[in-house]
């Protein structure tokens, strides 16, 4: 294991920012972080990194219990979300900063800023200044600053969140196939799920200091352990309902709570996401939901469509595709009825 | 008709203040004009033309032939540097816990700096007088023995010293201290306290300093030191606190993260990052000093040859009616005015504003 933390809790005060988190990061695994803003995983990388100190637990590096050690005894690499950048040095003066302060000898800083140069594809760029390079081009440099002393473990903060959408997608693969080129263990922290499914080989959920599930992002998408993680990964629709013998049932939500003892009954959320429904003309099943189209949104090689059950008092996101969108040709107005393909049942007790 | 109407009233709502009546536009630029010619360029001027009015034989006799004046130039070189070093080291010092840290009294701190900007300079002066003159609280003591102060002072400064030196080097990371760095607060403390009884034995017992000697503030250079530091107190800081702001700690961190020691991310990272906003601190800081009047005037005592700084001399000289030798001073001090004006006005394209995203390359 490249990085194990054990039991690792942070408090700003009375809020618990990583509330006993325990996580493993195998050899040259890419893991992403992923959770929504104040979920505790920046916090998290931090502390792996040593720029934050747990309150308690333990973080080891290759087996070797780095807890209590400096950022600069750890040998980490870590990439800022705003690059961070030194603004008065050269861009190759800001990639051999780290052997500098290392006590590298000139001309071998020299030839390990040149290797990197050409790494991140900047070249001729080595005597110029941070200020006159791109968003993306920073944030190669800053990647490359991270890179230079041989990090055992490289860790990014965010790490495209201050582009733009058309850099931060070619930047993503970049990374992804850096990655494969170079195979250092890393962490980046995101909260676009989007960026975390694309980029790395496991996706850790984080909520209010927690990791709720990890697990490849297939998994997590296909198999999410809890409504939390079903709700935060993409779209989805809920509705109130029931179980009546482990089948899932939608009902309105005004409609009267089953009583206690029913006996196979229990109350349940039902989670569909927006591709896995299916919208038909007539009433096929008993299942089905009466529906009125709002809006139908072609957007490519997906048709979102917006629809209103007014017997539920719901409004229902679906997704079709290109060929099934035209074979039904809606069109806002028109009737339709809503089944569900597939559904995840939660108990009702979470909330946002 | 009816169009006609509606478009002028558009055309009401739209005007711009370029389209002011030529009248208003000149008007208002003549009386700038006007305002700025009596009140700055025609004095300046006058100053260099008072000067100069004997010719520059005299000018330059009057500036370097009397005893009294050269020793006043003297004094103010000596004043100023040290004021600056003193007032340079405060302001990173407190510009950097503002910046950095939140803690207990922050606000207040940053609203004691300020304190010197509202304070009358003559009250200033008048405060260190009834503390340390003779009539003030420590005077008579001072007066009558005061080198005995020297042993706890310098023994208190070098322990103190000491003290924040661990604080500042030790790792800042509780768990990430090991051996000597470990050592309990208290235990520092102690250490501090140790050392601190130690120099002021040696003194009693080896008698460095003699200790029946009186050491003069009031009326002499230390009360000079000390009014012109006070009077400048708050510009170095107040330049530095907005510059390290809106720099932001990523960087350090950056520095850190890198394998930095605290020391080479404060010189590699943080002091050039802001060494413009020091510079120009620096700068308004000296011109401040320089030009210092009022508290200077109280604590001085104006003794010719002795306490007389530049801005003293030349009051001096003008009540004696030596108007040519009262301007041929005037026009050195006006002279480092407009040094420190261009200094300034070339130094502020290189600070950086909170906007700025990559900042300036040097």
């Amino acid at each position: 294991m490249s990085i194990v933390v054990k039991n690792v809790s942070k408090h700003f005060g009375k809020f618990a920012a990583v509330d006993d988190v325990s996580l493993e990061v195998p050899n040259g695994a890419l893991v992403a972080l992923l959770g929504p803003s104040g979920s505790g995983k920046t916090t998290l990388l931090r502390i792996i990194a040593g720029l934050e100190v747990a309150d308690s637990g333990t973080v080891l590096h290759h087996d070797e219990d780095v807890t209590e050690y400096s950022p600069r005894e750890r040998k980490v690499g870590f990439v800022f979300q705003h690059y961070a950048l030194f603004r008065h040095m050269t861009i190759a003066d800001n990639i051999g900063y780290g052997l500098r302060v290392r006590g590298v000898k000139k001309p071998e800083r020299a030839a390990r800023v040149n290797e990197l140069l050409k790494l991140i594809r900047l070249e001729n760029f080595g005597s110029r200044y941070p200020s006159q390079l791109s968003g993306g081009q920073r944030q190669r440099v800053a990647l490359a600053r991270a890179l230079a002393a041989k990090p055992a473990v490289l860790l990014l903060d965010e790490p495209f969140g201050a582009l733009d959408a058309k850099v931060r997608t070619e930047l993503r693969q970049w990374l992804r196939r850096l990655h494969e080129e170079i195979h250092v263990t890393s962490v980046f922290v995101t909260h676009d799920q989007e960026e975390a499914f694309e980029v790395a080989d496991r996706v850790v959920v984080m909520n209010h200091g927690k990791v709720e599930q990890v697990g490849t992002p297939e998994e997590v998408f296909e198999h999410p352990a809890n409504a939390f993680v079903m709700d935060f990964l993409g779209n989805v629709n809920v509705f109130d309902g029931k179980l009546e013998g482990g089948k899932p049932v939608i009902t309105p939500s005004s409609a009267p709570p089953p009583p206690d003892g029913a006996h196979g009954v229990a109350q349940a959320e039902i989670y569909v996401r927006p591709h896995e429904l299916t919208i038909e003309h007539r009433r096929n099943g008993e299942a089905a939901i009466e529906a009125r189209v709002v809006h139908v949104n072609p957007t490519g090689s997906r048709t979102k469509v917006e629809l209103r059950a007014v017997a539920l008092d719901k409004t229902i996101l679906a997704e079709l595709t290109a060929e099934r969108s035209a074979e039904l040709a809606l069109k806002a107005g028109d009737t339709v009825f809503v089944s569900a393909r597939r559904a995840h049942v939660f108990a009702p007790s979470y909330s946002i | 008709m009816q169009p006609k109407r509606v478009a002028s009233a558009n055309g009401g709502a739209v005007r711009r203040a370029q389209d002011d009546p030529a009248w208003v536009r000149y008007g208002l630029t003549a009386v700038a004009l006007v305002a700025v010619g009596v009140l700055v360029v025609i004095p300046v001027v006058n100053v260099f033309a008072g000067a100069l009015s004997e010719g520059a034989g005299v000018y330059w006799k009057n500036l370097v032939a009397d005893p009294d004046t050269r020793s006043a130039i003297v004094l103010t070189l000596t004043v100023v540097p040290i004021a600056l070093v003193a007032n340079v080291v405060f302001g990173v010092t407190a510009a950097w816990a503002v910046a950095r840290f939140s803690f207990p009294g922050r606000t207040l701190l940053v609203a004691f700096i300020d304190l010197p900007f509202s304070v009358s300079p003559v009250v200033a002066g008048l405060m260190f007088v009834l503390i340390f003159g003779l009539q003030g609280y420590f005077g008579p003591f001072l007066r009558r023995d005061g080198y005995a102060v020297m042993p706890w002072l310098v023994g208190g400064a070098v322990a103190l010293a000491a003290v924040v030196a661990y604080f500042v080097l030790r790792p800042s990371n509780p768990r990430a201290r090991r051996g000597f760095w470990k050592t309990p607060a208290w235990l520092v403390a102690l250490g501090g306290a140790a050392l601190f009884a130690l120099l002021v034995w040696a003194q009693m017992a080896l008698e460095v300093w003699p200790r029946h000697q009186s050491l003069k503030i009031i009326f002499a250079t230390p009360g000079l030191v000390l009014a012109t530091s006070f009077v400048t107190f708050p510009f170095v800081a107040r330049e530095l606190i907005p510059v390290m702001e809106a720099v932001g700690p990523d960087e350090e961190l950056a520095a850190l993260s890198l394998g930095a020691s605290g020391w080479q991310m404060f010189w590699h990272v943080t002091v050039p990052n802001v060494k413009w906003g020091l510079v120009y601190g620096i700068i308004l800081c000296n011109a401040r000093a320089m030009g210092e009047f009022g508290a200077v005037y109280v604590v001085s005592g104006h003794i010719a040859g002795q306490t007389d700084t530049m801005p003293l001399r030349i009051e001096k000289l003008f009540q004696e009616y030596n108007l040519p030798g009262s301007f041929a001073v005037a026009s050195v001090l006006t002279l480092v005015a407009i040094i420190t004006l261009f200094a300034k006005s070339k130094l502020e394209q290189h600070l950086p504003t909170a906007s700025s995203d990559g900042g300036t390359e040097s």
